[in-house]
């Protein structure tokens, strides 16, 4: 977790031993910059509208931010602004802003999608839901919500009650004749999903067939778009918002996605966490991860090995066990609601001996049923035909379009924000980060598993420190005011390791006791965008199994 | 799907509603025979039995209370000692369709029409809060305030998710009330499927309706007129 | 003395009235104790048997080990609205499961099932036998093709063309294997090669191994339950309805009865391989103590047992993969076994 990776020959322009040093990025950038601002988490730049691509190219080639980690699109009362947050995949503490205000009546800004290919999806969400403009953008449609929508939701001036229409039609259908382009093509449209076994949830892949081979694919997302922004815009900092962080990725992920909410809105309010509450959370964070990834491997097994079979049920009777230690511990199954801002909910269950002990038993026996996973599907020759070399991504593929987590890890990108960016009780703890080069369907499968042995030596180390914590020392909250009301216009973008990758938070006070803006950076979302790289020219049962090892949540990815 | 325009006036929702049992009970039969002679009666008990006893579920997953729908098939809580524990990919194999988690606008015309073909007789078990108002979500620009907004259910189960043990108690209810004749009451929707917008039903705009395809049926969402928090 | 002869004898009159009459009677007897099969095995035995591997109970719940579940499963499937789509093509749709489930009984026809109380449980024996079971058993591919095709569904076609290559890459390493097998017994008739098996191989400390041809040539044997799975559609070989890829291939779009007609054939299909292996392979009806009908069922059963163990734990091999592992690695080795047999008859004859 050093700053300097000490095989890197130079350091970039604009980076100190000590970081990013902003005047000199500011120089770099020149007359691009008209303006800078102070973020909590990094300064920001601003740019004119019509020189975004300029200034993004110069800071990606010359000053090494080759991450960007999200694009933030919001409104106000003079302007419209879209935020660039950059980072770099070699150290992610080194970010800076990149401010684009347009003007009200002309909301056009340049498009990023030439620098930064995960600029794409974004640009078009922030399209759909705000309704900024973007100059050279591929296909600016929208992309949550229906092609019909009228107006954009998360501007100023929406009226929520206006009546909407949806079309039946609009979702193409299968049964109409659908020979792209002439007559003389080859060529089938084929409509996967949104209800289909495959896609996990109701995506729909809209994809072009050259007989069993992917000609084309495009995801069309916004079946599960649950306005989690809006709703968590119109909730109180201290106590309305935690609960949805929950059901943002709702695969036992909860208190990962908690701990985003709670990074975020501690550091912009300045709220210290007691250690006691940083163990705790570290060791029920790494058990929601746990669990996800059981879920991954089960549902992975689904689209290898079809209907409900031996190894899907296996994961699920051990993700029993790890939701019942959670539900001890949470009082809830899935939706935990068990992070507070500077700490946490309540104290270990008592008798504490027993959870202890129940943990335990849990980690001892883990070795012995991952060696059963591995003897059953990785080392199985059948399943390694399958996903060994299918669904290629290359790290450099990966990278420019903003994957993270097992995910890029699977691609050799070595990138945790757990470890690169610490927080919590992580940097205290011995364990290691997980890559595989492979960088197919098989590493990813193979990341997630050698990750779950991770969160055990975490969830380890983490239950000897519980057990030992003297009794007087067990504060699980600090002081935190009854209502939070951040200075106006602080803003912070701060993220953790989610299961499925870096979780991101973008937020904006105003002054008052609920964020101006909250955007979810979704890993889920950045992810699948490169299922069509990974997956044209392959077999169906190729995209399948990639959409499987991507692994992603449609709670996340549509929010 | 094989539609019979003649009966388009009748909405799902009223073949649902009534006196003894419903529509989609409807047999041929029956209809030969009038009213309801004593060997029909214990015929009618005996496919109550049957259908109550035997179910194919529809492999159908939402949002987050999908989670909890697999741990109810999964190992410990084994939904299949009920006999309703066979998921079908393909809705026309399917009798019961679980909608487990938030609809939102774009979702709800695929959604009704994966209902529309399954076969009949079919049943709907409303998974979760969001599909009883829209649960936590409710306020949202683009949620479906409920699934009886869009297809008719029979039974709902409460919680945010419900944990499987809830989930069990809901098809097993489900099946005892199907084992009993019993029709389930379905709450009235403020609106269903519109076929041909507000216009008045006169001879030309019959002789339009008559030209519009089925697929180009719209879902019109009235968040004003909609049960509001 | 055939099943068709014996009921045939016991009528008043004689002629063809009669071998026709004891033939559908026959018939009709063999394809009853097939239908309680499948509906005891395909629907509560099936559900069992998974639960058997993945930990859980199933059914419990309907009568003695829920096993009203077979009434009521086979009630609700039959009264269902039977939903026929827009646009698919009619007769050949209607046509389609009713192939499928026909070509499979027509299999069992010559298939000697073993005696019970003395009578002996063939429909028919003729000289071609094995040949007839291979034809009509592969008749089934049509079938597929129809439904595939006329559901105006691109998933059917999809699994209909998925399943059509699958039968033309597996039929011919399953025949040619099996012609191995007509090489050792010297005859295509089904009661002969039974017969053959009767003999002793080795006798091992007093006690009679037969010679069975999955003793004789166990890698035949292998080959050829390979090739079944591959025929019956089940993992790894499940290709053509690969539920998780796409939906239920060739049965996506039927309902009601007719997904019965497809649910039925596809277990009478795992039945007639599973009567062909205990045929060819495993001795027939061959077994002590128990009469020889029980002894066939038990092997059926077991070949059923062992398809479904991989359905339950094996991966699903990709389509060109399956169609590279049927025409380059199952074709050769049949192929080899076929001329390996051959030199081995003709040296030791």
């Amino acid at each position: 977790m050093s700053l300097e990776d000490p095989t890197k020959p130079e350091l970039d322009a604009g980076e100190t031993t000590e970081g990013v040093d902003y005047d000199a990025l500011e120089s770099l950038l020149g007359e691009y910059a008209i303006g800078r601002e102070s973020h909590v988490n990094a300064e920001a730049f601003v740019v004119r509208p019509d020189e975004v691509q300029a200034a993004l190219e110069l800071l990606r080639a010359e000053a090494g931010f080759d991450h960007c980690s999200c694009v933030t699109a919001q409104e106000y009362e003079d302007r419209y602004e879209s935020i660039y947050h950059l980072r770099k995949y070699d150290d992610p503490t080194q970010e800076v802003g990149v401010v684009v205000p347009t003007s009200r009546d002309d909301p056009v800004s340049e498009s990023a999608n030439e620098v930064y290919r995960t600029a794409d999806w974004h640009e078009r969400e922030a399209y759909d839901l705000v309704g900024i403009e973007y100059d050279d953008h591929p296909d600016l449609r929208r992309i949550l919500l229906p092609e019909t929508w009228q107006g954009h939701p998360l501007s100023l001036d929406y009226d929520q009650e206006q009546p909407q229409v949806v079309e039946f039609s609009e979702h193409a259908n299968p049964l109409k004749e659908d020979h792209s382009g002439d007559a003389e093509s080859d060529t089938m449209f084929l409509n996967i999903g949104p209800h289909h076994p495959a896609t996990h949830g109701v995506l729909h892949l809209k994809t072009t067939l050259d007989g069993e081979q992917i000609a084309d694919v495009e995801s069309d997302i916004g079946y599960l778009h649950r306005c989690e922004e809006q709703i968590c815009q119109n909730g109180t900092y201290r106590h309305q918002i935690m609960p949805y962080p929950d059901r943002w990725d709702y695969i036992s992920a909860g208190i990962l996605n908690e701990w985003a909410y709670a990074r975020a809105a501690e550091d912009m309010a300045d709220i210290d966490v007691p250690e006691y509450a940083q163990v705790i959370r570290t060791m029920s964070a790494e058990m929601c991860r746990i669990a996800s990834h059981m879920l991954a491997l089960a549902t992975f097994a689904l689209d290898i090995y079809g209907d409900f079979t031996a190894i899907f049920m296996y994961a699920m009777k051990d993700r029993e066990i790890m939701q019942n230690l959670l539900e001890d511990l949470t009082g809830q199954r899935l939706m935990f609601n068990y992070l507070r801002l500077g700490g946490v909910a309540w104290d270990l269950p008592e008798p504490r001996e027993d959870f202890f002990e129940q943990t335990r038993d849990f980690l001892d026996e883990l070795p012995e049923k991952l060696e059963e996973y591995h003897n059953m599907i990785t080392s199985n020759e059948i399943f390694q035909l399958r996903c060994v070399n299918t669904g290629v991504l290359g790290p450099d593929v990966a990278k420019s379009y903003g994957a993270t987590g097992p995910v890029a890890r699977g691609s050799g990108v070595d990138y945790d924000i757990r470890r690169d960016d610490p927080y919590g009780y992580y940097d205290e703890l011995d364990w290691d980060v997980v890559t595989e080069q492979g960088c197919d369907n098989y590493s990813r499968v193979l990341v997630r598993m050698r990750e779950v042995e991770e969160s055990a030596k975490i969830i380890d180390q983490c239950v000897d420190l519980l057990e030992e914590w003297p009794e007087e020392e067990r504060t699980i909250q600090s002081n935190v005011p009854r209502t939070l009301k951040p200075e106006a216009d602080t803003e912070i973008y701060r993220s953790v390791e989610g299961a499925k990758g870096e979780l991101g938070i973008y937020m904006r006070a105003d002054g008052t006791d609920k964020p101006a803006r909250f955007k979810i950076r979704s890993p889920c979302f950045s992810n699948l965008q490169t299922l069509p790289e990974m997956s044209q020219g392959e077999y169906i049962p190729d995209l399948i199994a990639s959409l499987g090892s991507l692994d992603i949540v449609l709670g996340e990815v549509d929010r | 799907m094989s539609s019979d325009n003649t009966n388009t006036t009748e909405t799902t929702q009223e073949a649902r509603m009534g006196e003894g049992v419903d529509s989609r009970f409807n047999s041929t039969l029956r209809e030969a025979f009038g009213s309801s002679p004593f060997i029909l009666t214990k015929f009618d008990k005996f496919m109550n039995w049957v259908r109550g006893s035997s179910m194919f579920m529809l492999q159908f997953g939402i949002a987050c209370c999908s989670i909890e729908m697999m741990h109810t098939y999964g190992v410990k809580h084994d939904l299949d000692r009920f006999g309703a524990g066979v998921p079908r990919a393909s809705p026309r194999q399917a009798d019961v369709i679980i909608v487990p988690g938030t609809i939102v606008s774009k979702f709800a015309p695929r959604m009704k029409r994966v209902y529309d073909q399954m076969p009949e007789p079919k049943f709907v078990v409303g998974m979760g809060s969001c599909t009883i108002s829209g649960g936590p979500f409710q306020e949202g620009y683009n949620v479906i305030k409920g699934a009886e907004e869009v297809i008719p259910v029979d039974i709902h189960v409460p919680g945010c998710p419900p944990r499987p043990e809830a989930l069990v108690y809901g098809v097993a209810k489900l099946q005892e009330r199907i084992a009993n004749g019993e029709s389930a009451p379905v709450t009235v929707a403020p609106y269903e499927l519109e076929q041909f917008g507000d216009l008045d039903d006169d001879e030309l705009v019959q002789h339009l309706a008559d030209q519009i395809d089925e697929e180009e049926l719209v879902m019109r969402y009235d968040w004003a007129e909609s049960p509001s928090p | 003395m055939t099943f068709t002869e014996t009921i045939s004898g016991l009528l008043p009159i004689a002629g063809p009235i009669s071998d026709f009459i004891g033939g559908a009677v026959a018939s009709l007897i063999i394809v009853s104790f097939l239908m309680s099969l499948v509906a005891v095995s395909g629907i509560w035995g099936k559900r069992k048997i998974t639960a058997a591997f993945t930990d859980r109970i199933a059914v419990n719940r309907h009568g003695p080990f829920g096993l009203l579940i077979i009434v009521a499963d086979a009630v609700r499937l039959l009264s269902k609205e039977l939903i026929v789509p827009e646009g698919v093509d009619r007769p050949a749709w209607d046509l389609g499961p009713l192939v499928m489930a026909s070509s499979a009984l027509l299999g069992f026809a010559v298939i000697p099932m073993g005696t019970l109380f003395g009578l002996n449980l063939q429909v028919a024996d003729p000289q071609a036998g094995l040949a007839y079971v291979f034809a009509t058993a592969s008749i089934a591919s049509v079938g597929l093709v129809m439904a595939g095709y006329s559901s105006n569904n691109k998933y059917s076609m999809l699994g209909g063309l998925r399943a059509v290559a699958q039968n033309l890459a597996y039929e011919i390493p399953l025949v040619v294997t099996g012609v191995s097998v007509v090489l050792f017994a010297g005859s295509l008739q089904l009661s002969e090669i039974v017969a053959q098996q009767g003999q002793t191989l080795v006798s091992l400390g007093g006690v009679a191994i037969p010679s069975w041809y999955a003793f004789v040539n166990p890698f035949a044997f292998l080959l050829f339950m390979v090739a079944n799975l591959a025929e019956v559609g089940r993992n790894p070989f499940d290709v053509p309805e690969a539920p998780t890829e796409i939906v239920a291939g060739w049965q996506t779009e039927y309902s009601s009865v007719y997904f019965v007609l497809c649910y039925l054939s596809e277990f009478i299909h795992i039945f007639l391989g599973g009567a062909i292996i205990a045929t060819i392979f495993l001795g027939g009806p061959a077994g002590p103590f128990l009469p020889g009908f029980v002894w066939m069922v038990i092997k059926i059963l077991a070949v059923y047992l062992f398809t479904q163990w991989a359905r339950s734990a094996i991966p699903r091999v990709r389509i060109d993969q399956l169609i590279e592992i049927g025409w380059k690695g199952m074709l050769v080795l049949s192929f080899a076994n076929l001329v390996l047999t051959a030199v081995i008859v003709g040296v030791i004859a």
